[in-house]
């Protein structure tokens, strides 16, 4: 043998020597001998069992929360009934809404004041008017001196003043807040107040309609009447099917 | 005649000192590659006993079986069929028989230096 056959042979056999080692040392699993007393011991239990309950306590607490979340899912129908009546709650006036809109005021023309002439009250005509102009460009809520304008809502002259739903409007300026459906909504409501018909004809009443530019939030009260609604009736299911 | 055994020894004292660990799932394909090293080892001290060794032949078997015998594993754990232990079989075969001609090199040599030996 060479000195170069003799080379490679030893090279050949230190790899297969580092081999042995590695995998040797891969399957021989170090002994660690467990060397612990008594109390050490007794300490580590403690350790775990602490681990434990506080597992415990976790899961149970996740468990509550799921019993929960299942209570409420079964809750859910009347929370949709819920739901439901507040919103028709809300579109039949009992409820306050909150939301962008415009404020109209509607006050004396002071010029005329100045003249002498006498500006009481505000004629109901107008005042219905001015409402249905609203309700015709998008109004969703609307109230007039603090009372809320329902479908029922009745404007009208009782001994020679203006009432509304039997109260008297007779103070001025009388504020009538609008909530639109949105921001531009809003706006465009603004908009086109601005050049409405009804505010001269309130001006040839020495009234004046002040449009405010449009604000969010507006606030209209709840209508805080009983509803009477006395020629209302369900409609029968089989003859509301054949209609 | 010693180097290649000093060269072993090197190589088990270079793998326990760097304290290198294989992962579990792949000690299988080392431990078949070692088998196959062995076989070539020994196969090598064969050859150069029966005077028929070649350098290139040694060399090129040990890296290529090594890598036969991994990729075969390899080869046997995706197929879910044991692959390796055909070549376990087939280098321990070679092995034993392997040894077996080296061991009745060996005693024909030693028997022929005694002739010698006692014709002296």
């Amino acid at each position: 043998m060479d000195s170069k056959n003799k080379l490679s042979f030893t090279f050949i056999t230190v790899v297969i020597g580092f081999m042995i080692a590695v995998q040797f040392q891969t399957v021989k699993e170090p002994v660690v001998r467990d060397t612990r007393d008594t109390w050490q011991l007794r300490e580590d239990l403690l350790k775990e069992k602490e681990l434990q309950l506080k597992l415990l306590r976790e899961i149970s607490s996740n468990e509550e929360k799921i019993a929960q979340y299942e209570t409420k899912r079964k809750q859910s129908k009347e929370q949709v009934l819920r739901e439901t009546l507040e919103e028709l709650r809300m579109e039949a006036g009992l409820s306050e809404v909150t939301g962008p809109g415009i404020i109209l005021t509607i006050e004396p023309v002071y010029e005329e004041l100045l003249l002498g002439k006498q500006v009481d009250s505000i004629s109901p005509d107008l005042l219905k008017r001015l409402v249905n102009e609203l309700n015709m460009y998008d109004a969703q809520h609307i109230s007039i001196d603090g009372r809320r304008v329902i479908n029922t809502t009745v404007i009208r002259d009782i001994n020679r003043e203006t009432m509304i739903d039997g109260y008297a409007l007779n103070r001025l300026p009388i504020e009538i807040k609008v909530i639109a459906e949105n921001a531009q909504s809003a706006d465009k409501l603004f908009n086109r107040m601005q050049v409405s018909k009804s505010a001269e004809e309130f001006f040839i009443d020495n009234l004046r309609v002040k449009v405010h530019k449009p604000e969010d939030p507006v606030t209209v009260p709840a209508y805080d009447d009983a509803l009477r609604i006395r020629y209302m009736e369900p409609v029968k299911p089989e003859e509301g099917g054949k209609s | 005649m010693w180097l290649p055994i000093l060269g072993l020894i090197i190589g088990v004292i270079l793998g326990l000192l760097t304290d290198i660990k294989i992962p579990d799932e792949y000690s299988n394909y080392l431990s078949i590659a070692v088998l196959a090293a062995l076989d070539t080892l020994f196969g090598g001290i064969r050859a150069q006993l029966q005077n028929i060794y070649d350098e290139k032949v040694f060399v090129s078997g040990f890296f290529f079986n090594i890598l036969l015998a991994a990729s075969l594993a390899f080869l046997g754990v995706h197929l879910g069929v044991d692959l390796y232990l055909a070549a376990v079989f087939a280098f321990g075969v070679r092995l034993f028989q392997n040894i077996a001609v080296i061991r009745r090199i060996l005693i024909a040599k030693w028997s022929q230096n005694q002739e010698k030996t006692e014709k002296n």
